[in-house]
């Protein structure tokens, strides 16, 4: 069954979704996205639904990056549409190994085929039915990730506003830390630098998943980004901008001392 | 003394469907029977007429009384109506059509209103025999209705124009309102009560040495008001078109049962000698503070900014003087006339005080008046001590349903989003001052998508607790996952403890188009379920309202 | 194995007036789903999209913020979902594991139109369960 290729390969958002695509091109433009795959909405439907062939397709397609993973949400009619479906993608970051794969994929299929989905799709006016395709990556075991609008979102200034946290970037994605905030102007001037209160940090269990752990107290109100990481991510912002356009909403992290990249989708109306 | 013991005994009943909610700014008090016989339709009217001028979603607003206690509640307009209101308000935001409703007031409404005081005010009760005083009662019921309705009626090209810049540079800003407003100072002279009238006053004043002289004697004020009237001359004239102009008014509130200027003397007097002392000159001040602010908005807004601030500081005057023209006056008027009754009823033995006919309801004051029938004189003394005792503390902030939710401004036409935006910003910071007389705790965190949502706290641990959950409830957590998603057509706002502005709950907030306001580290620790709380998402602020 | 058992399906007073192979066709269109513990499977007030037959473990409906009954193997909910695109009026959540086969009414829906029987027996029930209702 077609339905899988590595992320550098990921042409069709019809197939794939935009996020798979988008992370696909990034990879093509030379952006330092870890590498993965792309499963295609039809193969997770036939995961979904119990399919056997296609759960020992996934299986065998992931084998080779390992475990742990991460496996994210690439809806078919996300980005384009008007609305940033934040929160409508699920991002699984506990799949111990690709034989895990089965039982995530369902779980994405039915957050995007939910109750609070559905409404979600009527609310902005889109009244298809949902296809939903997967991007799975090897997770990383970052020191230090977060978020970053390439512009502001709540004043729609032109500057970078960058949220970050020790470990995962769920925690800032999640909400679950107040982050470090910082402004960087386009020109690489570094605007604001307020410490956030970063009690946890998100980390990966050896074997597979992920838990909370507590911050020692004096890394908890601690800037965790230094200047040369501010320009480091100042640098993406403008490589992402120049390939995508502007009002990006960039998802990073530090890993091993080197900047990666884990998503780049437009911000959306309301989200600017 | 309040009747503390028998307000337990007190039930309050919503008065008729839907969501009532009480308006402690403007009615503070329990309200008079007259009143609550005549406030209903000419509010209702005056409403209607503002929402149908501005191409509102409001078809107008109801108000109720229980137990005196004032309760409005929102009519919405007709599901079939809806296109065209669509229609006028985006031809009112684009035309700036609250100009014309200004130049209505200023050149046919505000000076016919004044002619119709003077003409109500040139009857003097007291000469008028018992079946002319009831003619004249209903001349000024039917007046002070009217006045009522044309109030309401200018509510929104007072608040529009000024909600609109509040949202504007609230965006582009972190200016609080409250500073912002105060950029609209200089601009409403009416506020402190002057008038040509008054200016004509100052002048005659400061040429008449006898009258100043009077002015600072320190006698009874009642004496020195007499004194300055019947002064020679330019100064006798400029008071007594002062005292016509300003008289009648009600000192505060709206209703009969509260004092006109000319029942308070100390208060007239202390106003013309702070008018004489020298005016305020805040004219630079104000200057200053624009340009400071000006200098804080993104360079790419500030033309927008000046054209903003033009429209507000246009149509700010219009806050006070819609009710100093309108129903104010006119209220004052019906007082006397009451008053004039009530001496008659008082003499023939009919009630103990004058006062006491102030609550008797309109039909009954004029069959005491016209044949002594009518309630007992023990009943309206009774009336009035209720009235007058009654702890307000005891009025529930809102009856009947759970408030609805705010509307989904991002499936409207943008020109109607801006402008249900700037009259629910307006409305919350003109008229929420009242506030300050209950006990505030105010959180502070990040402000994460605009607007305020004044509703219940709910406090939810995790998705075991959804089901508490109830459609206008305010979310209070520590963070929120895709799985509260599922809650989220419900919630009026979001409020979390932990979190940034890029964060999950942020981003819903600002996708679903309600108030939020993150990372404010304690708030599940601070707020008590299920407590009214007001959400201020330009302000980062949430602050508990009871 | 795909779908639903068409024994577990054929108690589903809805598709009481269907016969075996329009079951199975039915049957077909529905996905396994598991609820962790504790986690609310529908919302009251929430817009509804799937229709659920629970196959193990336990729920516990709650109307207007109280307890109404328990569900369990072979009970289903949100039937309404599937015809009717309205809010749900219950709020279900999971007091065990609970595991369920659930269908979309987008996934039904095209089913029930191309099929006129399926759909006039579906209107029969509905009907039914209706006078039921405002007989109890």
């Amino acid at each position: 069954m077609k339905g899988t290729v590595p992320l550098v390969k990921a042409h069709e958002t019809a197939l794939y979704g935009s996020k798979a695509v988008g992370l696909g091109q990034a990879i093509r433009d030379g952006l330092p996205v870890p590498p993965g795959f792309a499963l295609s909405g039809a193969i997770v439907e036939a995961v979904a639904a119990g399919n056997d062939r296609a759960i020992k397709q996934v299986a065998k397609t992931a084998r080779p990056l390992g475990g742990p993973l991460a496996v994210r949400s690439s809806a078919v009619d996300e980005d384009g549409a008007e609305a940033s479906f934040a929160g409508q993608h699920l991002t699984l970051l506990n799949v111990p190994s690709s034989e895990h794969l089965g039982a995530a994929l369902s779980e994405i299929w039915w957050s995007a085929n939910s109750d609070s989905a559905i409404s979600y799709r009527q609310r902005v006016g889109l009244f298809t039915r949902p296809s939903v395709g997967v991007v799975v990556q090897a997770l990383l075991d970052p020191e230090s990730a977060g978020v970053m609008f390439t512009r502001n979102p709540i004043n729609g200034a032109d500057e970078r506003m960058i949220e970050a946290s020790w470990g995962l970037g769920e925690a800032v994605v999640a909400g679950q830390v107040i982050p470090d905030s910082y402004r960087i102007h386009r020109s690489g001037e570094v605007l604001q630098r307020t410490p956030g209160f970063k009690k946890i940090a998100i980390r990966t269990l050896p074997e597979g998943g992920t838990f909370e752990q507590e911050v020692p107290p004096e890394l908890v109100e601690q800037l965790c980004l230094d200047d040369g990481q501010l320009a480091e991510l100042n640098g993406l912002a403008d490589r992402c901008e120049q390939i995508y356009g502007p009002a990006r909403d960039i998802e990073w992290a530090f890993a091993d001392g080197k900047l990666h990249l884990l998503q780049c989708r437009a911000v959306t109306r309301s989200g600017s | 003394m309040t009747n503390a013991d028998t307000v337990a005994e007190l039930r309050f009943e919503p008065p008729a469907p839907g969501y009532w909610e009480r308006d402690p700014v403007h009615f503070p008090r329990p309200m008079t029977r007259y009143w609550q016989e005549v406030h209903p339709a000419a509010f209702a009217r005056g409403t209607g007429d503002f929402a149908r001028f501005y191409g509102m979603l409001m078809g107008s607003l109801a108000s109720a009384y229980v137990h005196g206690f004032g309760y409005r509640s929102m009519v919405p307009v007709a599901d079939e109506e809806v296109p065209a209101r669509f229609e006028r308000a985006t031809e009112v935001m684009q035309g700036k059509l609250w100009r014309e409703q200004l130049r209505d007031w200023d050149e046919r409404v505000k000076p016919e209103s004044i002619r119709a005081h003077q003409a109500v005010q040139s009857v003097d009760p007291a000469v008028l025999s018992d079946q002319e005083l009831v003619e004249y009662l209903t001349r000024c019921r039917d007046h002070h209705a009217a006045m009522i309705a044309q109030h309401m009626r200018y509510t929104a090209s007072a608040v529009v124009p000024t909600g609109d810049f509040l949202a504007h540079v609230g965006d582009w800003t972190d200016v609080p309102p409250a500073e912002l407003l105060g950029l609209m100072r200089g601009t409403a002279p009416v506020s402190a009560g002057a008038s040509a009238e008054l200016e004509r006053l100052i002048a005659a004043l400061e040429a008449d040495a006898r009258a100043r002289e009077l002015l600072a004697s320190g006698d009874d004020p009642a004496q020195v008001l007499t004194e300055l009237r019947a002064l020679d001359g330019e100064a006798g004239e400029a008071v007594s078109g002062y005292l016509d102009l300003v008289g009648y008014r009600l000192l505060d509130g709206f209703d009969i049962s509260e004092p006109y200027a000319l029942a308070m003397p100390d208060a007239l007097v202390r106003a013309i000698q702070i008018a004489v002392a020298g005016r305020d000159l805040e004219g630079a001040d104000v200057e200053a503070a624009v340009a400071d602010i000006r200098g804080k908005v993104p360079e790419q807004h500030r033309a927008e900014f000046d054209e903003l601030l033009g429209e507000a500081r246009l149509t700010y005057r219009l806050r006070d003087e819609r009710g100093v023209f309108s129903d104010i006056w006119a209220s004052g008027l019906m007082r006397r006339a009451v008053l004039e009754g009530g001496r008659r009823v008082a003499e023939r033995g009919l009630i103990h005080e004058p006062v006491h006919l102030i609550d008797a309801g309109f039909d009954e004051m004029c069959s005491l008046v016209a044949d002594g029938s009518g309630p007992s004189a023990d009943e309206l003394a009774a009336r009035a001590t209720e009235r007058t005792t009654r702890d307000p503390k005891a009025a529930p902030r809102s009856l009947g349903d759970p408030p609805p939710p705010p509307p989904d401004a991002s499936g409207l036409p943008p020109d109607v989003a801006r402008l249900m935006r700037a009259t629910g910003i307006a409305l919350g910071h003109l008229f929420g001052s009242s506030e300050a007389e209950h006990d505030e705790e105010v959180l502070r965190g990040l402000a994460a998508s605009p607007g305020i949502y004044e509703g219940p706290a709910r406090l939810i641990a995790g998705p075991s607790e959804f089901d508490r959950i109830v459609t206008g409830d305010v979310l209070v957590t520590q963070s929120t996952t895709e799985a509260f998603n599922i809650l989220l057509p419900l919630l009026g706002a979001i409020v979390t403890d932990s979190g940034g502005l890029l964060s999950h709950s942020a981003i819903v907030a600002r996708e679903y188009g309600i108030p939020g306001v993150v990372g404010t580290r304690e708030a599940t620790g601070r707020i008590g379920d299920g407590v009214r709380v007001r959400v201020d998402g330009d302000a980062g602020e949430v602050t508990v309202v009871e | 194995m795909t779908g639903a058992p068409v024994d577990a399906l054929q108690r589903v007073p809805l598709f009481a007036d269907l016969n075996q192979r329009e079951v199975k066709q039915i049957a077909r269109l529905f996905k396994q789903r598991t609820f962790p513990a504790g986690e609310t499977v529908v919302q009251e007030g929430s817009g509804g999209a799937a229709f659920y037959v629970i196959e193990s473990g336990e729920a516990t409906v709650f109307v207007a913020g109280k307890e109404y009954s328990t569900l369990g193997p072979g009970d289903y909910f949100g039937e309404i979902a599937l015809i009717d695109e309205g809010a749900r009026l219950a709020t279900i959540t999971a007091t065990s594991e609970l595991g369920c086969y659930g269908v979309t009414f987008w996934d039904f829906r095209p089913l029930v139109e191309s099929n006129g029987v399926i759909g006039w027996k579906l209107l029969q029930s509905l009907a039914r369960m209706y006078r039921e209702a405002r007989a109890g």
